[in-house]
């Protein structure tokens, strides 16, 4: 039986608003004010509709030329990035869930020591590895380290999931003879689906976004990606932040498509009715 | 089964994300503890002259690295249990399939996904003497001026950002929570309450530890937030850890003591994090 | 080999290897520079495209056989960019550096020193501001040339004069206090600053007739915390505390910051450079800006010498194609084509030129012919940290002026004894 609006339902739904729109509001001045030109300074007080608005810092972004192939370059590290973090991730979670073998916490406390230590620190000796390596200034210098920083935390992440899946399932699938590779990729994965899906939204986020590494391994413009290339829309005497914005706004829509796409993963009951009794 | 055997299975499904993990990030922190035992002269090729624990002897008389760990410390006191309580609520209202659902979504995971240094600036400029903060509350408090307020509002800032993380965490694991055992709670009585504390919270029990953990991890290792805000200022009193290494590393050109604040910074996480993961292990098995 | 059976063959061969000897000299001698800066900062290209697409090629059209390659950084993390690069070895030819960075990289030994690696230095920088040329100086030897130059003025407007009843800027430190008492009552701040280190305080300093240190940059102690600078920063406190200077000095960053402040008239006067005449033309096309001099003091009206060096490292395979870029931004061709684009020439003798450009520039050349130089050490970053805090005690009333800058002083010390050791 379906009652519309019950109390606790307008509660719920009001609620929710409320919240929502304190979380979107400061990223709704953000578009009203990448609609303002020369905004060097953000009035007070504030204003929210853009009067006279102009398309002016989107065409500027979007006609430079420049910012296509940015934006190009990110997407193809974040998307390899992500697929092989995420991956290289599941197996090591896998692993560390499934297997009891002598040194297991100790190894896997390693890895958790790799989310601890402040990125920064670590950028000089990664500078002259990915020299070494002939890394520097390429695209791959920033996949291949960018997979490395997240391994950690997506299998930290992923490592509790596959731990509550039930024995049972496995089990039986042994007893009728699959490998445990087909295990793996056709028990496991499946089931894990929502934190795979959060693993890789978090993931996706986290190396379309990054800077620091990529302002310290990249020097060719044609190499930049979008975090460098909004820095650089930052000025020490002056910058204008509705051209900023405007780019920040452009720059976040494949995050959000990314996120649109995996969140159809948390759907419920996939585990919840595969174990009677 | 030989000894080595055991180790064969879990070691194929190991091995080549821990390779890469060792190469590019253990390695280069056992570097980094290294520069801490030396007087880095930064330029390639230079000799370093080796000082063994004098930079860690000068950490723990700086004053200032105290001050800047009280503060990274209250932040995360401050930042952390609001983001897994509202995380956790949030998760709990959108649990309802709903045309909305994806709607609401994206909008509490919208502070997330924007950039941090974007949204300090907003931040700073609600906070602003004359901004929408002291305006909706009717005060004139100079937020930004004053080492205690400028922390609320750094804080703020961080829990409104963080809240969208916990929450897709939480949303993930509630799916997890067997149907079957709230409708045998329900069945037995329990109200919503008690199905919450005696169902729901034991099974998404290592999900909550995990983002305790993580969120404890990111609050002493704020940085982009305050340097954009404050960068420490007025006079150094919102310092944070992480603030104060930048400045001593690429600003003074500091490498050696740089990397000892980190190897301290480090050393205190991973020991909060043991602690926790003990704690929550412990209470697991119960 | 078969080629050479047939005479076709050999014409053929030695019609190649004729090419290949006028080649090979061009090919030995065809260099790549690459040129690490900020000119593209900020969404506005004019200063970088005055660089690739007028500067360069005239340079290469010029240069046979060098190439320049100018690679844009963001400024906020370029020291870190040339920080982690030194420490990897993989740093440019030529930097547009910070002048407070030039003490710190020469004494690591990042920097080529100019004046001995280029015969012609002494004439090349007796061309250019004295105040400007010091920046690149440490121990003894010049590690850079001066590349762009600003400077602070003094700047009010039309609203703010009304106010105080003037006619004319405050030109001393008397007429500054004189309109404080006036503008008490108008709700107008006399003067706002954004903070109390070196960049702030040193042209009062200066213009108060006192200095940080003494000449040789030995000892602070006896010169930061000499009667005059007492005298200087107290006026400033006194003025601070009547409600006459708000707390943006103390480094509050809510406050009104300076740029927005002047326009929308809540302070009456404050000290920028140039570049903010373009940014109030788009933000506030109502507002005029009016420049005047530091107002003097015992010590005349002195500024602070900002802008950028540009500097050659020492790791630079290319050595000698650097120093001839470097040669080239000396030039009147260079450094008209930036004045046009919005930056301020370091010579002196442009000054005329560049007023003709752009007419606001002449009160920031003639300020420039007396501005000095921060205290150009290697730990010199820490400076701008030690005043804040000592002088933000001052300002709050925690301790009296003389102690603030006593206890100022001996930490400078210190750095000056690391420094001379």
């Amino acid at each position: 039986m379906k009652k519309r609006l019950s109390p606790l339902e307008t509660l719920r739904i009001s609620t929710l608003a409320a919240g929502a729109l304190v979380m979107v509001t400061p990223f709704v001045y953000m578009v009203s004010t990448s609609f303002k030109a020369q905004q060097y300074v953000l009035q007070i007080p504030p204003q929210f509709i853009p009067s006279p608005a102009t398309l002016s810092n989107y065409e500027r972004i979007l006609l430079r030329g420049d910012f296509g192939q940015y934006f190009l370059n990110s997407l193809f590290v974040a998307v390899t990035a992500t697929a092989l973090s995420v991956f290289l991730s599941a197996m090591m979670a896998y692993g560390f869930a499934r297997y009891r073998f002598p040194g297991r916490e100790w190894l896997f406390r390693l890895l958790l020591l790799g989310l601890m230590i402040p990125a920064m620190m670590l950028i000089v000796p990664q500078f002259l590895i990915a020299k070494w390596f002939g890394l520097i200034d390429t695209l791959w210098g920033l996949i291949v380290f960018y997979v490395a920083g997240n391994l950690a935390l997506n299998t930290f992440l992923l490592r509790g999931f596959f731990e509550a899946l039930p024995q049972e399932l496995d089990d039986a699938m042994q007893i009728d003879g699959a490998t445990v590779w087909r295990r793996f990729t056709g028990l496991a994965l499946p089931l894990a689906r929502p934190a795979l899906a959060t693993a890789t939204i978090f993931t996706f986020l986290a190396t379309w976004d990054e800077y620091a590494w990529a302002l310290t391994s990249i020097t060719s413009p044609e190499n930049k990606t979008l975090p460098i290339a909004i820095a650089l829309l930052q000025g020490p005497k002056g910058t204008q932040w509705g051209l900023v914005f405007a780019a920040s706004i452009l720059a976040i829509t494949p995050v959000i498509a990314v996120f649109l796409i995996f969140q159809r993963h948390f759907v419920q009951g996939l585990t919840a009715g595969a174990v009677k009794g | 089964m030989p000894r080595w055997q055991t180790y064969v299975a879990p070691a194929l499904f190991i091995a080549p994300g821990f390779l890469i993990f060792a190469a590019l990030i253990l390695f280069p922190m056992v570097q980094a503890v290294l520069m801490s035992l030396y007087d880095v002269k930064v330029v390639a090729g230079a000799i370093n002259a080796f000082v063994g624990l004098a930079n860690y002897a000068r950490a723990l008389t700086d004053e200032h690295l105290w001050l800047s760990l009280s503060n990274s410390g209250l932040y995360m006191v401050l930042t952390v249990p609001p983001q897994i309580a509202f995380g956790l609520a949030i998760a709990l209202l959108l649990q309802k399939t709903s045309p909305a659902q994806p709607f609401f979504r994206v909008l509490y995971y919208l502070p997330v996904v924007t950039s941090w240094v974007v949204v300090t600036l907003l931040f700073k400029y609600l906070f602003a003497d004359r901004g929408l903060i002291n305006y909706l509350l009717g005060l004139q408090v100079s937020w930004l001026s004053d080492r205690w307020t400028a922390l609320v509002a750094i804080s703020a800032l961080g829990i409104w950002k963080g809240i969208g993380w916990s929450m897709m965490i939480f949303i993930a694991a509630l799916q997890g929570v067997p149907a079957g055992l709230i409708e045998a709670a329900k069945i037995d009585g329990a109200n919503p309450w008690q199905r919450f504390t005696n169902v729901t919270i034991p099974a998404i029990w290592p999900t909550i530890a995990f983002v305790i953990i993580m969120l404890v991890i990111g609050g002493l290792n704020v940085f982009t937030s305050v340097q954009a805000m404050t960068d420490g200022g007025p006079g150094g009193s919102t310092d944070v850890v992480l603030t104060y290494m930048y400045r001593q590393t690429f600003t003074f050109l500091d490498f050696g003591y740089g990397s000892t604040i980190a190897v301290l910074l480090t050393a205190l996480v991973f020991a909060l994090s043991a602690i926790q993961l003990r704690f929550f292990r412990n209470e697991s098995t119960a | 080999m078969i080629f050479a059976l047939t005479r076709r063959g050999a014409l053929l061969s030695m019609a190649a290897s004729a090419a290949l000897l006028f080649a090979v000299p061009a090919l030995a001698d065809d260099v790549t520079i690459t040129f690490w800066g900020s000119y593209g900062n900020g969404g506005n290209s004019t200063q970088q495209d005055a660089l690739n697409n007028a500067l360069i090629p005239a340079f290469e059209a010029s240069h046979p056989g060098i190439k320049v390659k100018y690679v844009d950084i963001p400024y906020d993390s370029l020291l870190q960019k040339l920080t982690t690069s030194a420490a990897g070895g993989e740093l440019p030819d030529l930097v547009r550096s910070d002048l407070g960075w030039v003490p710190q990289f020469a004494k690591l030994g990042v920097l080529l020193p100019l004046s001995d690696a280029m015969g012609d230095f002494k004439v090349l920088a007796g061309k250019t501001y004295p105040g400007v040329l010091a920046t690149n100086l440490y121990k003894g030897k010049y590690y850079g040339l001066p590349l762009d130059t600003n400077t602070r003025v003094l700047v009010t407007s039309q609203a703010a004069l009304d106010a105080a009843g003037l006619s004319a800027p405050p030109a001393t430190f008397d007429e500054l206090k004189a309109a404080a008492a006036k503008l008490k009552d108008k709700g107008m701040s006399v003067f706002a600053d954004g903070g109390l280190g070196a960049w702030n305080i040193m042209p009062w300093i200066w213009s108060g007739g006192g200095d940080i240190t003494d000449p040789d940059l030995k000892t602070s102690t006896g010169y930061l915390d000499s009667d005059q600078n007492v005298a200087t920063v107290q006026m400033l406190v006194d003025l601070y505390k009547a409600g006459q200077i708000p707390n943006l000095i103390i480094g509050n960053q809510g406050a009104t910051g300076t740029s927005d402040g002047l326009p929308s008239a809540a302070y009456a006067n404050i000290f920028d450079g140039p570049w903010m005449a373009g940014i109030w033309k788009d933000q506030y096309p109502d507002f005029t800006p009016i420049y005047a001099p530091i107002p003097a003091g015992p010590g005349g009206s002195v500024s602070v010498v900002g802008g950028e060096d540009i500097v050659v490292t020492a790791s630079s395979p290319n050595k000698d194609a650097a120093l001839e870029f470097v040669r080239f931004t000396q030039s009147e061709q260079f450094q008209i084509e930036m004045v046009k684009t919005g930056q301020m020439t370091v010579h002196p003798d442009y000054a005329d030129q560049q007023n003709a450009i752009a007419p606001y520039y002449a009160t920031f050349a003639t300020q420039l012919k007396t501005a000095k130089n921060r205290l150009a050490i290697s730990s010199g970053s820490k400076v701008d940290g030690i005043l804040n805090t000592e002088l933000t005690a001052a300002f709050k009333g925690d301790v009296s002026v003389k102690e603030a800058l006593s206890k100022a002083a001996a930490q400078i010390d210190a750095l000056l004894a690391a420094e001379n050791s």
